[in-house]
């Protein structure tokens, strides 16, 4: 037992496009293939996923983002191999300058180290409230059997030493160092088993068989168990009597998430009373954890709608989000290296979408960082504050003609924040949903990837779009 | 009163296109013989006293800081002053200006004000539409020029009830207007059909409501007022001009269906040469996308604001109507070579306020004619120069 660490609130996020497995195999001449599995837009990954996520699980809370002290974020691919994931992440989350945790990485058990060193911090007292997040947007190779199942998803969960309407039980954890799906230094691509049968029948089954059995005596209510291929969930369960295991949902949405997958499977069950048990795995180790339910956990209720809006995406457009179809021919820079000042000035008002409040006149000029003086009144004294996450279109357009990298169609719309302030956005989807007047809010979103390195920033979705999930709903809690 | 401190004595341009055979140079010298052919009373090269050259994009052909001295040594001159200009779209205004000042001023009795501009020497891709990349890596990723002025056309279709088939009706004027104009890049005639199923550019603007990427060349010779009849019977004066500035983003403007930049100009170079936009004969206006046309002859006055769609429409900026509109085919048919754009357009008003427009001559009542620019980031720098046949 870890006394004292308690779930406060959960939050999920997905893609919206869902690859037909059957579309995949087509490709490659085979026949058949079952379900869908979650990809990853050319402007989403692993950190756009995260933070969202992570917003929603916050919002659930309804604690302010700064009194979080620590980040523990598990994912298999870290968007930086080696950089500044984590900190980027807690800046666009709004965590402060002083937050510790740690980035867990190398496979997807991460998701559940960083749960377990979350937990652990708050057990020793180093951190109060802890936000975890796991999020993963797999990279299958071209061609082989897992590509029908590698998803992508998030999940987030907010953790806290008292006040909670859950709390961490057991945990048990085995270790077996076999290779199963791997990827190995400067590659692109996870690849699938070996062997499948040999994984089954001499690591997976036998190791799932002990951990299972250890938390079954625990009368578990609702279970997350992994699910490799489509088959061995199924096969597990049944070995440990867990009737039809909770994170069946997300694997059938979703696909295989990775390093989420244990959580984002079990926070959905997380909305009434027992026991949940998730378990993890991957990198030849494997970890049960029970989660106590007393009552239901904020946020939990809006997991299942989450992950359950998605729309279909062709293949080649898949392969060419995942940089696996590349146009030959150079793609145009951008004027401003990643690297350079322009982003060590702008690095909070970019990812902390800040405003400078114009002291005098009230009007908030954004970003900070080109408004040495007010638009409005040409006054030089202002208060830096977070700008709102939701507004209006006031005007837009849909850009058709650009070079590569960029891609038609992109939206671009000048929105009135409900602060009062104003910005210019690209805006995710084809624009063919937008008009003066729409509702919209801004969401974390990869704006650029050139010279090696992802830039963030935000963009504006049609608010009460299919995947759009509202925090904190009303019930709940 | 007028201003009236100076005299365009002479004025011309090489014909607008796709000049990929010519160098910067070449249209440059090209354009100083046009406008010095023009001088009625004839004109020693040896008299220019001091050069402005606009150019806007010298990266377009490869050329970074493309300074003062190119334009000397091309047009045989080397050693006299010379500056560039850069103010965005306005840029061959603003040289026009400014050596308008020069000449007013007393240090210089003679200057060439000449605009070149190479659009085509790169790749449409690697040219004009690269500036997609450029600027603040969030808040202008993705701004080609359309994406500067189709917000504008959203945001009046909504307010003013303005259609796709006034905004086509510009385009159309000003490709009929082109097609009488010898050096206009494009001269077929189109019609509202050809606007409407052109295809996308940037929601809602389609391909016949954006002008084209063109090679081009203008110059015009500046003299004191007291010295315009050494070279002409028929000089043209200064009226007046006026400059402007607006926030340059786009989220900074305070309204998306006018350009203030635009009204502020037009207000200071109305105030500086005594008269009101009903006294304008006709004017030469910035169409680079076929919303801009319909923005200008409100933010100028000659229509009322929301109205412009409905006047274009109904004919009342052609060639006779009431206050006709880019005579020359505008930069939606005779191009828009930027730094060379401004000065084509005050050669077009110096033609009609000599009545030297042949084909596209209007009715000259009151004998003024205004130019104008706007554009930069955020369509936030205007410039207005009026002209008049009155003499001081």
């Amino acid at each position: 037992m870890t006394p004292g660490v308690q779930l406060l609130a959960v939050g999920a996020a997905a893609p919206a496009w869902r690859l037909r497995a059957a579309d995949a195999a087509a490709a490659w001449g085979r026949k058949g293939g079952k379900g869908q599995s979650a990809v990853c837009a050319p402007d989403e990954d692993v950190l756009t996923l995260a933070a969202e996520a992570a917003g929603r699980a916050l919002a659930a809370s309804e604690l302010q983002t700064d009194i979080v002290d620590g980040l523990w974020w598990g994912t298999s691919r870290p968007p930086f191999a080696e950089g500044p994931s984590h900190a980027v992440l807690a800046r666009a989350i709004g965590l402060s300058h002083r937050s510790s945790g740690a980035l867990c990485s190398g496979s997807p058990h991460s998701g559940m180290e960083a749960l377990l060193g979350a937990a652990d911090a708050i057990g020793a007292g180093s951190a109060r409230v802890a936000l975890v997040v796991v999020s993963d947007a797999i990279v299958p190779g071209l061609g082989t059997p897992y590509e029908a199942r590698a998803g992508a998803g998030a999940a987030a969960v907010v953790l806290v030493s008292h006040g909670g309407d859950a709390s961490i039980g057991a945990r048990v954890t085995r270790t077996f160092p076999f290779l199963d799906r791997y990827r190995g230094d400067n590659e692109a691509g996870t690849r699938d088993l070996y062997d499948a049968r040999l994984f089954r029948e001499e690591v997976f089954v036998p190791t799932m068989r002990e951990l299972g059995e250890q938390l079954a005596a625990l009368d578990v209510r609702a279970w997350s168990l992994p699910d490799p291929d489509g088959r061995l969930g199924g096969v597990v369960a049944k070995q440990i009597g867990a009737a039809a295991p909770a994170s069946d949902a997300v694997y059938t949405e979703l696909g295989d998430t990775g390093a989420a997958a244990a959580i984002l499977g079990g926070i959905g069950a997380l909305d009434a009373a027992g026991t949940v048990a998730m378990v993890g795995w991957g990198g030849g180790r494997a970890t049960g954890l029970e989660v106590n339910v007393k009552s239901p956990v904020r946020g939990a209720a809006t997991v299942a709608h989450t992950i359950t809006a998605g729309k279909p995406v062709a293949y080649a457009e898949v392969l060419r989000a995942r940089n696996q179809l590349v146009a030959s021919g150079e793609t145009v820079q951008m004027a401003v290296p990643p690297e350079s000042a322009q982003f060590v000035r702008g690095a909070d008002e970019m990812l902390g979408l800040m405003g400078a409040r114009c002291v005098d006149c009230g009007t908030i000029n954004t970003p900070p960082s080109i408004h040495p003086h007010c638009t409005s009144c040409g006054s030089a004294k202002f208060v830096l504050t977070p700008l709102a996450r939701r507004g209006r279109v006031h005007t837009y357009v849909v850009n058709h003609t650009m070079p590569a990298p960029f891609v038609a169609p992109l939206p671009l719309a000048i929105i009135d924040l409900d602060d009062g302030a104003r910005v210019m956005l690209q805006v995710v989807g084809d624009g063919s949903d937008l008009e003066v007047g729409s509702d919209v809010e801004l969401v974390l979103r990869k704006y650029a990837h050139e010279r090696g390195v992802p830039v963030y920033g935000y963009k504006a979705r049609r608010a009460g779009s299919p995947i759009e999930v509202d925090g904190d709903a009303e019930g709940m809690g | 009163m007028a201003w009236n401190r100076v005299a365009v004595v002479g004025a011309g341009l090489i014909k607008f296109g796709e000049l990929f055979e010519q160098s910067y140079e070449q249209m440059a010298a090209d354009a100083f013989s046009a406008a010095t052919d023009n001088v009625d009373l004839g004109f020693e090269p040896a008299q220019v006293e001091a050069a402005i050259v606009a150019t806007q994009r010298g990266t377009l052909w490869g050329q970074e800081g493309i300074g003062g001295n190119t334009i000397p040594s091309a047009i045989g001159l080397s050693g006299i002053p010379c500056t560039r200009v850069e103010n965005a779209c306005p840029s061959g205004s603003d040289a026009f200006r400014i050596g308008a000042m020069a000449v007013a001023s007393g240090v210089h009795d003679v200057v060439l004000v000449i605009g070149v501009e190479k659009m085509r020497d790169k790749s449409t891709e690697e040219g004009l539409l690269s500036r997609a990349a450029s600027g603040h890596p969030i808040f202008t990723r993705g701004e080609t020029a359309p994406v500067l002025f189709a917000p504008f056309a959203t945001r009046h279709m909504h307010d003013f009830g303005t259609t796709r088939e006034m905004l086509a009706s510009v385009a159309v004027k000003n490709h009929h207007n082109g097609a009488l104009d010898p050096y206009a890049h494009f001269q077929n005639e189109i019609t509202i059909e050809d606007v409407i199923n052109s295809v996308p550019v940037c929601h809602p603007l389609h391909l016949l409501d954006c002008c084209p990427q063109t090679d081009g060349a203008a110059a015009a010779i500046l003299v004191s007022a007291e010295r315009a009849e050494q070279f002409t019977d028929k000089p043209v004066y200064v009226a007046g001009f006026g400059v402007a500035t607006d926030h340059p983003y786009l989220h900074e403007k305070t309204s998306y269906n006018s350009l203030k930049a635009t009204q502020m100009a037009a207000e200071r170079a109305y105030e500086m040469a005594g008269i009101e936009p009903s006294q304008v004969d006709m004017a030469e206006v910035h169409d680079c996308f076929t919303i801009t046309e319909i923005l200008d002859i409100e933010d100028l006055g000659f229509v009322d604001k929301g109205k412009g769609g409905v006047a274009s429409l109904d004919g009342e900026t052609s060639l006779t109507g009431r206050i006709p509109i880019n005579t020359s085919g505008g930069l939606l048919a005779k191009g828009h070579p930027i730094g060379a754009t401004g000065v084509a357009q005050l050669t077009e008003c110096w033609w009609q306020l000599r009545g030297e427009a042949e084909a596209r001559q209007v009715e000259m009542r009151n004998g003024y004619a205004l130019q104008h620019n706007v554009g930069g980031r955020g369509s936030g720098v205007s410039v207005v120069n009026i002209l008049t046949n009155q003499k001081p």
